[in-house]
């Protein structure tokens, strides 16, 4: 019963825990590179980002440049109007050191910025840059505006800010509520994924935070209410962003992990590979660093490895073995994973951590996971190659060959036959028969360099056989091109270290007769004939003969017309001469040349135009005449 | 057979001679021109029968030229008949005359057109 108990404990501890290391760490190549940022922002254009860079390098360790520069830079650009200014410039001189700020100026500007209704930002300013200049701050008028303040801004920027704000008081002072209120502040955090928490997607706000809740704590000497698993959390999200470029995103970055690589209460403990990911005979050992999110040691560790599952099928092949401590550097721990008699495959690995001299400072202890594969080399053994008659009819020539070397001779086949590959591949490790992910037969034909490409497969004793029916395959796979082939054994895999590719053979095929001379296919990537644009084909016209007779012909009855009226004693005599008779045949006459131009040239516009001018004469005139006609015929 | 030849043939000559002579001479040539455009249109079928169409809106408009003319000399030719004047008493033959015209300048504009 106690011992079920027991298990069941382990168990929920070891599946609460896995989420609880952080997977990466600020390296040291990471440091340089934030070392570099910081030096990057150097000539300086503000005094915020001169303050960036100035603190962070002080907290990588790093060397400052050209101090006196730097301090010159601040004084120049402080402004002893402003409580911001004047925080970051106390910040920026209290770390350089030696150089001195005027505190009679930043005195009389801090101590009036402290009175009834100002904000939470310019309470924070006013707090640090006096404690950073070394003045005295009036502890008990801080927190009673603080508190006043806090009723109308419930951010969590200012929450923060109230954090540092009273981790700057008196001891004496009573800010209990203000410690408090971590847990609140936490509970807003926005998790995701379950690794990760974070302040509303803000680097700086959650750095901010962090630093903020650890120096009260350090300061109240009680530990944060911020869980384990959170600060964990929050070490991962803070890992996660440290590719930043700017000075400060990069300061951000280096303070909360700073923090939390130095605190009283929480550090956590991460477990990195050191080592490839690969092992071998020739590497065997897994190295893993413990350290904490700075690279930095943790003192003296027991590191152990719980368990090692392989990926595909689940075995386990180690459980509870301890690491050794390298000989050189006190972070890296080694475990020789292969006198586990590990096969090859991919491995997770589960390790567990414990500190000598009980610290109860270390958290994440258990869970880390890291990613293995071992890698095996493999020989390809049994190679047998033979040329089967379809029908049987003779027994098949076997050929026995030996990697690496190549037949003797060629193989000559033809479409009467099957190519029969066999082979078996040995993993060289414990001289079992393995399967490859990839084991292909190449055939390349020596003259075109066409390659055809065929998958061997494996039966289920893992013995791999390739067969070839080359007439069935002759019109599909070779173009029926005969001639001399090479035949290449390709086999790979993720798991193998020497993967080959093998000349086995040469062959000298023998297609179809018929399709023998089948031309090669045409070049599809030619360009094509250019396409001319064509008009449509006029019809074919009648001989000119037949057109003229038929004009002829339609002209022929105005003669008939002409005819019957001198007959019938057409009254020409009878024509009055008068203007408007006149006028009103030449406009009509002319309406008809009129339209014979339109026929010829004109356009509709121009035709309509002349034809109103012509039309209205004609109208006159003819009004005129046909109006004498009918009076005249009154009469 | 021959007396009922003979029969056409006195019936086609009595109705000539009844024309010739109480036809008014002013109809008599209206008559004429709507002879020869007759003849005009089917020269130009007979034309579009025995060899194409190709032009086909050039042998539409000069056929419908025709038609339409012919339309238009048989509305002319009924508003000047002396024995339809009681139909068309506020019509003199001159108004007449002037809607032919008018008419035919339109009809020849938008022959002209679709020519080609």
């Amino acid at each position: 019963m106690t011992r079920g108990t027991t298990l069941l404990l382990l168990f929920a501890l070891t599946v609460v825990g896995q989420a609880l290391t952080p997977t990466t760490v600020l390296t040291t190549v990471d440091q340089a590179r934030l070392k570099a940022v910081f030096e990057n922002a150097r000539p300086f254009t503000d005094l915020a980002s001169a303050h960036y860079s100035i603190l962070g390098l002080k907290l990588l360790g790093a060397q400052i440049p050209n101090t006196q520069d730097n301090c010159n830079f601040v004084k120049s650009a402080v402004d002893y109007k402003s409580p911001e200014s004047l925080y970051y410039a106390s910040a920026a001189t209290k770390a350089l050191g030696n150089c001195q700020l005027s505190n009679s100026n930043a005195q009389n500007t801090l101590q009036a910025a402290i009175k009834d209704g100002v904000d939470v930002p310019t309470l924070f300013f006013v707090v640090s840059a006096l404690t950073n200049l070394g003045l005295p701050v009036n502890s008990n008028e801080v927190v009673n505006a603080l508190t006043e303040a806090l009723k109308t801004d419930d951010s969590i920027l200012s929450g923060s800010m109230a954090l540092h704000i009273a981790a700057q008081l008196s001891k004496e002072t009573d800010v209990k509520v203000i410690f408090e209120s971590i847990e609140d502040l936490v509970a807003q955090a926005d998790e995701v994924g379950e690794k990760y928490l974070q302040f509303e997607g803000d680097l700086g706000l959650t750095s901010f935070f962090v630093v903020g809740a650890y120096r009260l704590a350090g300061k109240q000497n009680k530990a944060p209410l911020i869980m384990e698993d959170q600060s964990v959390k929050f070490a991962n999200y803070l890992l996660s962003r440290k590719h930043v470029q700017s000075a400060k995103n990069a300061y951000d970055v280096v303070a909360g992990l700073s923090t939390l690589a130095n605190n009283k209460y929480h550090i956590p403990v991460c477990i990195t590979r050191e080592s490839s990911m690969t092992v071998s005979s020739a590497q065997p050992k897994v190295q893993v660093r413990v350290s904490n999110v700075l690279s930095g040691a943790l003192g003296k560790l027991t590191v152990k490895a719980d368990s090692a599952e392989r990926k595909e099928d689940g075995a386990v092949v180690l459980s509870n073995s301890a690491l050794t401590a390298a000989a050189k550097d006190n972070t890296l721990y080694e475990l020789d994973f292969l006198k586990t008699k590990a096969g090859r495959g991919f491995y997770t690995i589960e390790f567990s951590v414990a500190a000598d001299k009980p610290d109860s400072r270390l958290i994440g202890l258990s869970g880390a996971q890291v990613e293995v594969k071992v890698v095996t080399t493999v020989n390809v053994e049994e190679v047998e190659l033979s040329l089967e008659d379809k029908d049987q009819s003779t027994p098949p020539r076997v050929t026995k060959v030996q990697y690496p070397q190549k037949t003797a001779g060629n193989l000559a086949g033809d479409h009467h036959q099957n190519l029969v590959m066999r082979f078996l591949l040995k993993d060289t490790a414990d001289n079992s028969a393995m399967e490859a992910h990839q084991a292909f037969v190449r055939l390349t034909n020596k003259r075109t360099k066409q390659e055809v490409i065929f998958v061997a497969e494996a039966d289920d004793d893992h013995l791999y056989k390739f067969e070839l029916d080359i007439g069935a395959s002759a019109k599909e796979h070779f173009n029926s091109l005969s001639g001399l082939y090479a035949m290449d054994l390709v086999v790979g895999d993720a798991l193998i270290q020497n993967p080959f590719a093998w000349n086995v053979a040469d062959l000298q095929l023998k297609f179809p007769e018929d399709s023998a001379t089948a031309e090669e296919k045409p070049n599809l990537y030619q360009p094509r004939e250019e396409i001319q644009h064509m008009f449509r084909e006029p019809e074919k016209r009648p001989p000119a003969t037949v057109s003229t007779t038929f004009t002829a012909l339609v002209l022929l009855p105005v003669l008939i017309l002409l005819g019957l009226w001198i007959k019938l004693g057409v009254n020409i005599a009878n024509f009055p001469l008068s203007l408007s008779a006149i006028g009103f045949h030449i406009g009509l006459g002319s309406i008809l040349v009129l339209y014979y131009l339109f026929f010829v040239q004109l356009n509709m516009f121009d035709t309509l135009k002349y034809l109103a001018i012509l039309g209205t004469l004609t109208f006159l005139a003819g009004n005129r005449l046909l109006g004498s006609i009918a009076n005249k015929r009154k009469k | 057979m021959a007396t009922s030849q003979a029969n056409v043939f006195t019936v086609v000559s009595k109705f000539y001679d009844e024309y010739v002579t109480t036809t008014p001479q002013r109809l008599k040539i209206i008559d004429a021109y709507l002879a020869y455009i007759m003849l005009t249109g089917i020269f130009q079928f007979g034309y579009c029968l025995l060899v194409g169409t190709f032009p086909f809106n050039s042998f539409l408009s000069g056929f419908i030229s025709c038609v339409a003319s012919f339309v238009l000399a048989v509305c002319l030719r009924v508003q000047v008949n002396p024995q339809n004047r009681k139909d068309f008493l506020h019509i003199s033959p001159e108004r007449a005359f002037a809607d032919f015209v008018f008419a035919h300048i339109i009809l020849h504009l938008v022959v002209m057109n679709f020519i080609g």
